[in-house]
């Protein structure tokens, strides 16, 4: 291989961050400059890293703006604050706009071989309580958290492993760590970005006094006792954890970092003082000061916001609000933006290829049936009624905003054709009809599929009923069921359900560096091949062998995926994994692109009219950047 | 008065007073003789008296005839909703209720409905609907119209009015779907009006089984009966209802899981009957009737069903008539937990539930109509178990 | 009479115990338990949850054990205050309940007071006047208090309430005032909103209250000795208040038993409509996420204010009306 020579250097420094030449000084936030007076807090160029990542807003078409100001958001309920963390997404390397990865925390990566990686930190970056951000806290992370076997006694997973062995873990110097593999592990870096990150780096100068290694067990034993729990690793575990900030005292590195201790009603989030983002005027993010989430009733959520009690809002609001929600624009100072969903479906069926059923399991694996059925659909009609024409009639595949979309990937077999739905059907053998022309099962039942849900949408079981009809005219008979989330899942794994209904994949906008998990046997949670699935992710101790061809080929090509060093390998494997996908219909997708309502306050700025709205990537509205939005009559910065 | 004085004034005194002997027959029951009227009431049957005193409550003899409508109706749904309810016209969504027009442009026409113009205003995805005048499409009747199955059984097509051909007849306006509301309202109380009277008839049994054992046998089994009550009311319902429907198993057909529901509301309303039941039968166990059947040596059973319980019956049926809006109530209150019944069975409670939210009540408002039914036959059932209260006890 | 209550004390401990298992089973019954269906919540979003992970969460609060010894564990917990661990909250129950426990007291009180103000003098007017247009008209206000569904009528209320009065939507208080101390514009706060879930919740209990009022009062009415009472021309308010009134009131004593749950559970489905930071969303939540030990303790413990009520009422009873039979003794 050539790789061992090839040095892939990627998106190392802004060329920007090098020469901070901020135009006109910088000024401290309103909120912050009354404590700096005091000197409680250093100034602004002693809080941001020597080299802090500079935003050019000019250069994305927005405006430089003021401090100031609280953003409200509106959430169901506690663990709901993890929102913050997704909004906030700083992490150390992130997806750009564009799918890009690039260094955001850190200050570069270099990638060797795809599978040395090193990871360069920005050097005076302080965590928000001003220690400093260093290598210690990734060897803290490594040794004490990740390979402590009472604080994760599985060790380290996932994207940790490549080839399922662990990397070694070098401290190079005091801002840089080095990660390094025996075989190329291209899932690491988007682990890091990911919406919901792979966390390699934790506060160590905080969370030594929860850990028995580092505590004195005499303090420790009594923190365990005050805060009723079992142990200090449960402790530890409850203190450490980031991903949803109940901890007010963790210190982080996002943007807002949680001033509130549970439970609350509301949720305050203040500015970090040290965050490492600037404008190109050299004004430290994020320009709002403080982030508030009040929870409640997720079914009152477009309520409130009609009323005006969110400056920004997305989530719990459904996109038959929208007519509710514009009526009372008139009314309230807020603008409600349609912004296009970024999974590869919003609706799409799942017959289970491991259905005990026997029958249906056998047609399911005829290529023919699952085509068959696919082109009984009439997407524009179901478009036209639901979604108002405005969504995208598509097989469940990646959207034409990613790299890797082709548009034969999303017509494939996602025609309205009854009369070669007939044809098809009737070669797969199931040409006999009953007396009212439903179809006969080769074993004699009628061809009656139930169809699970978990029937939290209303949208969901709408185009359903318009499915049945259609079907109808196919000879099939269709019924809905649904059932909670979780006896849903179980359902489904057992195999007692015969299809499914549920989004389609994840991550519609994907780049070749994203793992193609998602259209390949790779997890029990793919409800099309559960047991194939979870045969792929057990390494062959569960489930079942993936029994046709096409899967096998797509086991084949994820893994390769996964030991691929090359941009362009990657490319190629993506291909042919779409390409398998839309010809197998494994998937049935009906359509994507659907519109996700955002409300967005009148005074606030930089909200971008348009933009995808998906968790995978894009963080919401995180890569967004939240933090460079403003209020126009937040307290004057000037 | 001032005339008997003056002719049978007092002899003078000193005189004899005069002889009078009447020579009318003796009837020794003179005084306890009864008019017609008088006899009609005193023997009159306990059922009689209580029919009176029934009639005096004008509002529950309304309420009890309207019922009595009410149930009929849902006999012959099929036939009275003018569409089917599972019926998608997917070109009139949510459309708003049509009224039904007598004249047009000043001449008789008979009952008839306005064609609708239909306009998708994109700025904000909504689809607007105008009355087209002219078009006119008048009502049918007796008429040809949507296919069904007659409870499931028998094919028929006869409704008692149909739209137009070419034209629709959405009297209480459509759904998300297109379906239309006055059919769905139809077919629904098929569903809601039975699930209460199931319902109380499970509580019912269990009632008057517990309470009617508890009371009359004291003691010991009195205590454990007592203690059922007292742990099976001191359990909230919605945990209740939460945890016995998620053990129902999702595979059961919606027909069946109806009859889960009626059930499950019946078990946990039967506390109040038992122990009206129980407090009855300790103070009536000790009147003389039923010392004199013990000696005449009666079983337990027979003398609690042939001898007490027909006594307060009517205080029973009375009691039961006041708990069926209840039932009624729970199915709406499962519906909104998510709970009740599934598609394709349609009750009040799940229409209820889809209005139950914000875009209903400020552009849809005709899809909260369904609370009209509830409403009626809650009252209807509260003036009723009132009338029936009042006229349980007739020898007041 | 004191050999009564100690009896009705050591009955109270046989039903408590069966109380509990009962609870315990149902919270048991559903096949899954919280971690799954937090997996099955993370998985809708697209985010990962570590299955791994959730193996040792499980070990982590106990639930590799045999279920008798939870239930011992948790029922040996609550007698001594320790009502478990909120795995939602991840925080002890009693932290979780605490701060809404103040908020549902001031709902439920005020409702109270309201069903009462109202009820009184309906029920009264309704009883001694049977049958007159007033009695129809008032019965019937009150039952339509009863008969609308409370979830919908809330959500009508609360939008209309927002719309011509400008009271926030939602919530007992407008959002700035969360996690502030009590001050007057916060107490006015929560004046503007409570009228809100007092009016909806009250609604039902005053239809109710008025139907029993009335019921009692006539039975009252009819006995021998205020026909008496008034053959012998004792003024007609005199021949009310004197006597029937108080006679036909003792259904509130029984009522404890129902009303001390429900100052502390509130309306349940009401507060959810309304997102009240009371404790019925939170128990509903619990239930539905099966947050089993918030649940499960919260349930024990209104269970116990029942039991508890029913001890109080029967024993008022008892004081105050001496008739009343003690207990069903047997017949031979």
């Amino acid at each position: 291989m050539k790789a061992s020579l090839s040095v892939l250097s990627l998106a190392l420094i802004f060329a920007a961050s090098l020469s901070v030449s901020p135009v006109g000084a910088a000024e401290e936030s309103p909120l912050l400059a009354p404590e700096v007076q005091a000197g409680k807090l250093p100034a602004m160029r002693d809080r941001l890293p020597q080299v802090p990542r500079v935003i050019n807003l000019g250069e994305m078409g927005r405006e430089p703006g003021r401090y100031g100001g609280t953003m409200r958001m509106l959430m169901g309920d506690q663990r709901d604050i993890r929102m913050m963390t997704i909004y906030g997404y700083a992490r150390l390397v992130v997806f750009d706009d564009k799918g890009e990865l690039r260094p955001d925390i850190l200050e570069g990566v270099d990638v060797s071989e795809g599978r040395i990686f090193t990871l360069k930190l920005r050097p005076g970056h302080k965590w928000s309580d001003g220690k400093p951000f260093t290598s210690e806290d990734f060897r803290y992370c490594w040794q004490d958290v990740i390979n402590n076997k009472r604080l994760s006694p599985g060790g380290p997973v996932g994207a940790l492993l490549s080839n399922e062995k662990p990397p070694k873990f070098e401290v190079i110097d005091a801002t840089t760590v080095r990660y390094t593999w025996d075989t190329p592990n291209p899932a690491f870096l988007p682990a890091l970005a990911g919406a919901q990150p792979l966390p390699i780096a934790m506060p160590a100068h905080y969370l030594k006094q929860f850990h028995e290694k580092h505590a004195d067990a005499a303090a420790l034993g009594a923190a365990v006792k005050a805060a009723k729990v079992r142990d200090w690793g449960a402790l530890h575990e409850r203190r450490a954890r980031h991903y949803r900030p109940e901890n007010p005292d963790l210190p982080v590195l996002d943007p807002w970092r949680n001033r509130t201790a549970p439970p609350a009603e509301l949720f305050a989030f203040e500015r970090n003082p040290y965050f490492h983002r600037v404008d190109e005027r050299g004004n430290q993010l994020p320009y709002v000061d403080r982030v508030t989430m009040s929870l409640g009733s997720t079914s009152l959520v477009p309520a409130k916001v009609s009323s005006g009690d969110a400056d920004l809002q997305a989530r719990y609001i459904r996109f038959d609000n929208y007519t509710f929600l514009k009526e009372a624009e008139k009314r309230q100072k807020y603008t409600v933006r349609l912004w296009p969903r970024g999974e590869g479906a919003w609706i799409a069926l799942l017959p289970n290829l491991n259905t005990t059923d026997a029958a249906w399991r056998d047609l399911f694996r005829d290529v023919r049936v699952r085509r068959g059925l696919s082109v009984g659909i009439n997407r524009r009609d179901i478009n036209n009624v639901i979604f108002f024409g405005l969504a995208k009639e598509s097989a469940n595949t990646v959207l034409p905003e990613s790299t890797l979309f082709e548009r034969r990937y999303a017509t494939a077999w996602a025609q309205h054709d009854e009369a070669l739905a007939n044809k098809l059907l009737d070669e797969a053998g199931l040409n006999k009809r009953d007396f009212d022309g439903i179809r006969l099962l080769p074993d004699g039942r009628r061809a009656e599929i139930t169809i699970d849900s978990a029937g939290e949408s209303g949208e969901e079981i709408d185009v359903l009923e318009l499915v049945g009809y259609q079907w109808y005219k196919i000879g099939i008979r269709m019924f809905t069921r649904s059932a909670q989330r979780d006896v849903f899942r179980r359902r489904i794994n057992a195999g007692q359900t015969v299809m499914s209904v549920w989004q389609g994949i994840d991550n519609g906008t994907p780049g070749p560096d994203m793992d193609p998990a998602a259209l390949a046997p790779s997890s029990i949670a793919q409800f099309q091949w559960p047991l194939w699935g979870q045969y792929v992710e057990s390494s062959g101790k569960d489930g079942e062998k993936p029994a046709l061809p096409e899967a096998l080929e797509l086991v084949d090509l994820h893994a390769k995926w996964r030991r691929s060093a090359t941009h362009e390998e990657r490319l190629e494997l993506w291909r042919r994994i779409l390409s398998i996908n839309a010809d197998q219909v494994f998937t049935i997708g009906i359509v994507n692109s659907t519109l996700q309502p955002v409300v967005i306050s009148n005074r606030l700025r930089n909200v971008p009219d348009k933009a995808i709205y998906s968790f995978e990537p894009g963080a919401f509205f995180g890569a967004q950047m939240p933090d460079t939005f403003w209020f126009a009559d937040g307290t004057p910065g000037h | 008065m001032s005339d008997v004085i003056a002719t049978r004034t007092l002899p003078p005194s000193g005189a004899s007073l005069p002889h009078f002997v009447s020579d009318a027959p003796f009837d020794p029951r003179s005084a306890e003789e009864l008019t017609q009227a008088q006899r009609d009431i005193y023997l009159a049957s306990q059922w009689r008296l209580m029919w009176w005193k029934f009639k005096r409550h004008r509002l529950a003899v309304v309420s009890g005839a309207l019922l009595l409508v009410l149930y009929a109706s849902i006999l012959i749904c099929e036939f009275l909703a003018p569409y089917n309810q599972q019926t998608v016209n997917t070109d009139f969504i949510r459309s708003p209720p049509q009224s039904v027009h007598m004249f047009h442009e000043g001449s008789f026409v008979g009952p008839f409905v306005y064609g609708r113009n239909f306009h998708l205003n994109m700025e904000n995805l909504k689809r607007e609907y105008s009355e087209d005048r002219s078009k006119i499409f008048p009502i049918r009747f007796f008429c040809r119209g949507d296919t069904y199955y007659f409870w499931g059984l028998i094919e028929g097509n006869l409704h008692l009015a149909c739209p137009s051909p070419g034209g629709t007849l959405f009297l209480l306006g459509t759904d998300r779907l297109g379906r239309d509301l006055l059919s769905r309202m139809i077919y629904g109380a098929r569903i809601s009006l039975t699930i209460g009277l199931m319902g109380v008839t499970v509580s019912f049994v269990l009632g008057i089984i517990i309470g009617g054992f508890a009371g009359y046998y004291g003691g010991r089994f009195d205590l454990v009966a007592q203690r059922a009550i007292e742990v099976t009311q001191s359990l909230p319902h919605i945990p209740l209802w939460l945890a016995l429907s998620s053990i129902m198993p999702p595979n059961w057909s919606p027909i069946l899981v109806y009859f889960c529901i009626t059930v499950i509301l019946g078990l946990m309303d039967w506390t109040g009957l038992a122990r009206a039941v129980r407090s009855k039968l300790l103070s009536l166990r000790e009147d003389d009737y039923v010392v004199a059947a013990q000696l005449m040596g009666a079983r337990p059973r027979r003398i609690i069903f042939r001898h007490l319980i027909p006594g307060f019956m009517s205080h029973l049926i009375a009691t039961a008539t006041i708990a069926i809006p209840s039932m009624i109530l729970g199915e709406t209150a499962l519906s909104f937990l998510g709970l009740g019944l599934r598609p394709p069975i349609t009750s009040w409670g799940v229409m209820l539930n889809e209005a139950q939210n914000i875009n209903v009540v400020a552009l849809y408002p005709w899809l909260m109509l369904p609370v009209v039914p509830v409403v009626i036959v809650i009252l209807a059932f509260n003036f009723l178990g009132d009338g029936l209260r009042d006229a349980a006890d007739p020898y007041h | 009479m004191l050999n009564y209550i100690v009896r009705r004390f050591l009955i109270m401990i046989p039903t408590l115990l069966i109380t509990s298992a009962l609870i315990f089973t149902v919270m048991q019954l559903p096949p899954s338990d919280y971690f799954e269906t937090y997996v099955a919540e993370m998985q809708a979003q697209g985010e990962r949850a570590d299955l791994s992970r959730i193996e040792f969460l499980r070990k982590e609060y106990g639930f590799d054990r045999p279920v008798v010894e939870r239930y011992f564990k948790w029922i040996w917990g609550f007698v001594r205050g320790d009502f478990g661990y909120s795995f939602e909250y991840d925080m002890p129950v009693r932290d979780v309940v605490g701060e809404r426990l103040a908020l549902t007291m001031l709902v439920s009180f005020c409702t109270i007071i309201l069903t009462w103000v109202i009820a009184f003098p309906i029920g009264i007017y309704s009883a001694t006047r049977q049958y007159s247009w007033g009695d129809y008209g008032l019965t019937f206000i009150g039952l339509i208090g009863i008969a609308v569904p409370h979830f919908l009528l809330a959500l009508v209320v609360m939008y209309f309430a927002n719309i011509w009065f400008g009271i926030s939507i939602g919530g007992l208080m407008d959002p700035v005032y969360f996690n502030k101390p009590m001050s007057w514009d916060k107490f006015n706060s929560i004046l503007a909103h409570l009228w809100i879930p007092v009016l909806i919740i009250g609604a039902g209990g005053t239809g109710s209250m008025i139907r029993r009022i009335r019921a009692n009062l006539l039975d009252e009415l009819q006995k021998q000795y205020v026909v008496t009472a008034k053959a012998k021309g004792l003024s007609p308010r005199k021949t009310l208040f004197k006597y029937p009134l108080r006679m036909s009131l003792n259904f509130f004593i029984s009522d404890i038993g129902d009303v001390l749950p429900a100052i502390v559970s509130g309306a349940e489905l009401t507060a959810v409509v309304l997102s009240l930071q009371t404790t019925g969303p939170l128990l509903l939540r619990a239930l539905q996420s099966q947050d089993m030990y918030l649940a499960g303790s919260f349930l024990m413990f209104l269970a116990c204010l029942t039991v508890l009520g029913v001890l109080i009422s029967d024993i008022a009873l008892a004081l105050l009306d001496p008739r009343i039979r003690l207990s069903g003794g047997s017949t031979k």
